[in-house]
């Protein structure tokens, strides 16, 4: 879960989420829950020490071919995982939408004399479990084998080839459009896809973020196996990759095999990063479509990786509407109103700039008043900031967090690729969360005035034309209710 | 977005092939009133994760009052004795925890992964809301009003979401097992607070609890905290529990739906024991074989003849899930090709080819040696989440099993011969078993 986020375009959360050879940060305990802490008494008790983390001993080297290795040795487990990413996103795809991904859906089709049955039995014999996905920025290819050499040697052969020389059997080709022709049809009758699609599209203008990256129904049946060669040829090379192990490995092992999953990569360059989008203005488009719920869906363009402003906006937006319960979009819309099953909001700072966006889906006969409800919310944010509780509280829980992050070797190796691909530094998240604990009411205040415009904001709704409501009075949470009788 | 929300419809909680535990530290105890304990040491990163798994879900309700178990589950975080609506949610949320809950046919559970030196906290208010939960009123109005939401957006809005609840309607004609678990719509509209309070009053003891911990703790120092916090809530009688039984032989059922859907398509189910409900284990074993001959990889069967060499199909799926506390059913789904002309009849017939292959000709040793190939991985590969890790325990323990049968998995599985595979697919593949739902676009409607 974790390691989606960070491919779907950067969400936050996963910025949190490592360290690296640092168990306890230095930082001055936050105003507490008072109020709790009367009633729950280990809350009382609870050390005001910041929780202990997994120390994380990344190393990290260049292979004799070019490509950046990340590495942690994770010895209690006899496997590991490996992580390939490409800057071979569908950023890259120019006017052919859908290239980079059919490129990356296609690796495991075929390579020398193997086909598509034979490469998943024989992963399948090994107890390997081979993957590969692509997004906006990137293309993924994933291993996750047992380490004993009888079985990983072959696992990583096979992985190494079909990265390297993947053969794009014609008769696959056809296939897999066709399945992905299928999942266009599926499109159509999710109205929240739709109105993302639409979304996208009005955030960015002409810019590659604009596109799906699975392409489009008028652009899939077009591509030519020729263009997946090519593009793999251009981008599946060891100069515009990076490498994330993590598992029960010596050091020895960990250089063996990224050379081995790097020697018969094509050489060439590194991909040119993706240019940043023109800002468009305001607009609010409508989809009819026949459900029940309407899904909306606010959004500006907002920051890209390594923006100063990043962590205000990050512990900013965990205050608004960022991860789940107890933030003020939460608490507004469902907990008091009940007009949703969640509302959330999220920077996705990418290689370019990402959006800022608000998603919720409620009843139809409410969304008018939903949506003015929400907006009517974010002005009052961006005008006034978040208070200094809310703030302390914000920093409070990115600290105790932090232990979560590195709890499995499936999360570390996500955060290491990420580390790796937007070419941070390997103590990136140990300042980050550094960062977070020096910041002011004020600097989040500002960050969110620099970035967002509550009179610039894209609107997408998608749902019936129907009959309005007014909201619903909020419950009132003042009176603390007594716990009902039990009869023993 | 999922990630957060409280609740996870478990429609498809088989596990696909339960993984074994090698070399683990696990330690079982029990209190006074009944709570069960089960804790697994693992020191690979301090943090912990604390799951409370209680023996009640939508298999336990009756028609009129569907949606209970999973109504409640959203109240019990809208107060107790200690904290008022939604508190435990921000205390947690402040101490960095990832906390959530979720309600299936035969459970419901809640669960905290938190920093390991913050996990008195959660059981502290974990045992509040068990002893002391509030059930407001004016709280309960609105919740009633999300459920509802999430009811439109998981199923209403979903042409799978509906199919299936309308396929499992009939598919289950004898048990609880037909009630969906978010609840009929008209159900959700007439449910009251007081059905809630009689629900936690009636299921909510820890004599029909369990409670699981696994991560960076020691047993003793976990002993003593539970202790603290739960050994003073007395155990209560609990309501005899019926185990959900099918008829072997319902009879042959079929349904047609017309949804807002784009493709059509098709599942398959046949009545089928589970681990609990069948007196002979084997035939359980096999049938998880099959679900893995079937669809248990990219090389498995499916895949490999239905979706890439006749091209029949562009996605389907075989799973069974052997751990319920009642009897189960063995689904089949598929999605034509349509791009390649492929129709639902042609689908219906390749899937009784897969069926009847396995009923004519045993699986090769090469097959099994795959699927064993995987067991042994995945036993491995589970031991990375300490989640994953808790769930197994509190879901075989919570329908009824041991946790300790994952101990002998492997052995079990291995036990079952190419004969008995063959055996069980001649047994429970026939019509006599069988419920089929077609799930055709609405403008195909006649």
């Amino acid at each position: 879960m974790i390691s989606l986020r960070i491919l779907t375009g950067g969400v936050i959360s996963a910025a949190l989420l490592i360290i690296s050879g640092c168990s306890t940060l230095n930082v001055q305990p936050t105003q507490q829950l008072d109020t709790a802490e009367q009633s729950i008494s280990s809350l009382a008790a609870l050390s005001k020490q910041s929780p202990a983390s997994r120390e994380l001993d990344i190393q990290t080297w260049h292979t004799n071919s070019g490509t950046k290795v990340l590495f942690m040795k994770a010895p209690e487990l006899p496997m590991f995982d490996l992580r390939l990413t490409f800057a071979a996103g569908s950023s890259k795809d120019q006017n052919i939408l859908g290239l980079a991904n059919l490129t990356n859906a296609m690796l495991n089709e075929g390579s020398g004399q193997l086909d598509a049955d034979a490469i998943a039995a024989r992963f399948e014999d090994l107890g390997a479990q081979f993957s590969s996905g692509s997004y906006r920025d990137m293309a993924v290819v994933s291993l996750r084998s047992l380490t004993d050499p009888q079985l990983s040697e072959p696992a990583l052969e096979l992985f190494s080839s079909i990265t390297a020389q993947p053969s794009f059997p014609t008769d696959s080709l056809a296939r897999i459009k066709n399945q992905l022709l299928a999942g266009f049809e599926y499109q159509k009758q999710d109205p929240g896809k739709l109105a993302s699609l639409t979304l996208f599209k009005q955030l960015y203008g002409s810019h590659p973020y604009a596109n799906p990256s699975v392409g489009t129904a008028e652009t899939v049946p077009m591509i030519s196996r020729k263009q997946l060669q090519d593009f793999h040829r251009t981008y599946y090379t060891a100069e515009n990759a990076q490498i994330a192990l993590v598992g029960d490995l010596t050091l020895a092992q960990a250089q063996a095999i990224s050379e081995k999953v790097t020697a018969r990569l094509p050489r060439g360059t590194t991909a040119a990063k993706t240019v940043n989008p023109i800002a468009r203005s305001a607009s609010q488009t409508h989809i009819e479509f026949p459900s029940t719920q309407t899904q909306i869906f606010l959004a500006q363009l907002a920051v890209k990786r390594g923006d100063p402003d990043y962590p205000a906006l990050f512990l900013g937006n965990q205050i608004f509407g960022g991860g789940g319960f107890g933030t003020r979009l939460m608490e507004e819309v469902r907990e008091k109103r009940g007009l949703t099953y969640g509302i959330y909001s999220s920077f996705s700072p990418m290689q370019a700039a990402g959006p800022f966006m608000i998603s919720v889906k409620t009843r139809a006969q409410l969304s008018q008043a939903t949506l003015e409800f929400i907006q009517e919310l974010l002005r009052d944010y961006i005008a006034n900031g978040p208070t200094q509780s809310e703030l302390d509280r914000a920093k409070r829980e990115s600290l105790g967090s932090f232990p979560l992050s590195a709890a499995s070797n499936a999360s570390i190796v996500g955060q290491m690729a990420a580390i790796g691909f937007y070419d941070m530094p390997l103590t990136w998240l140990n300042d980050f969360m550094q960062d977070l604990q020096k910041l002011t009411v004020t600097d989040v205040h500002e960050a969110f005035k620099r970035h967002l415009n509550p009179d610039q904001l894209i609107i997408v709704t998608a749902g019936p034309t129907v009959k309005q409501n007014p909201l619903p009075n909020p419950v009132d949470r003042t009176e603390v209710t007594q716990p009902m009788e039990r009869q023993h | 977005m999922n990630t957060y929300l409280r609740y996870i419809v478990l429609l498809f909680s088989s596990i696909f092939l339960a993984p074994l535990m090698a070399q683990t530290t696990t330690t079982e105890f029990s209190l006074d009133n009944g709570l069960k304990v089960i804790v697994r040491e693992d020191h690979r990163a301090p943090v912990v994760v604390s799951q409370l798994w209680y023996k009640v879900g939508s298999s336990y309700e009756v028609p009129g009052n569907t949606g209970l178990a999973h109504a409640l589950e959203h109240m019990m975080f809208k107060g107790s004795s200690k904290l008022g609506p939604g508190e435990s949610s921000r205390i947690l949320r402040e101490l960095g925890a990832e906390e959530n809950a979720f309600t299936s046919d035969d459970y419901t559970a809640y669960y905290q992964v938190i920093a390991r030196d913050r996990l008195a906290v959660a059981l502290e208010m974990e045992a509040d809301r068990l002893a002391g939960l509030t059930l407001p009123e004016d709280e309960f109005i609105r919740e009633i009003e999300v459920i509802k939401e999430e009811r439109r957006m998981r199923t209403d809005d979903r042409p799978s979401g509906l199919a299936y609840e309308r396929f499992k309607a009939l598919a289950y004609p004898a048990s609880g097992y037909h009630i969906p678990t978010i609840g009929w719509m008209h159900d959700l509209e007439r449910m009251t607070i007081e059905d809630l309070r009689n629900w936690h009053q009636r299921w909510y003891a820890p004599n029909n609890a369990t409670l699981v911990i696994v991560g960076d703790v020691e047993p003793t120092a976990v002993k003593a905290l539970v202790q603290r916090y739960f050994a003073h809530i007395p155990a209560r009688p609990l309501p005899s529990v019926k185990q959900p039984l099918e008829l072997d032989e319902p009879g042959q059922r079929s349904i047609t739906l017309h949804l807002k859907t784009q493709l059509p398509s098709l599942m398959m189910g046949f009545n089928v024991p589970s681990l609990t409900s069948s007196n002979n284990p084997n035939d359980v074993h096999a049938l998880r074989l099959i679900s893995a001959l079937l669809d248990g990889g990219n090389s498995s069967r499916i895949p490999t003849q239905l979706e890439r060499e006749q091209e029949l199909v562009v996605g389907a799926s075989a799973w069974y899930n052997a751990f319920t506390r009642g009897s189960s059913l063995f689904i089949l789904s598929a999605t034509p090709n349509v791009q390649k002309g492929k129709t639902i009849a042609e689908v219906e017939q390749g899937l009784w080819q897969q069926i009847k292959q396995l009923q004519k000709t045993p699986p090769s040793a090469a097959e099994l040696a795959r699927v064993r190939a995987q067991v042994v991985a995945s036993e491995v590969y589970a031991q990375d989440s300490i989640t994953s890790q808790a769930t197994q325990i509190g879901m075989l323990e919570t329908v009824g099993l041991s946790w300790r049968i994952q101990e002998q998995d492997l052995a079990a599985l291995e036990t079952i011969t190419p004969a008995d595979i063959q055996a069980a697919a001649q047994k429970y593949f026939t019509n006599t078993r069988l419920t089929t739902a077609y799930i055709y676009p609405e403008e195909a409607r006649p």
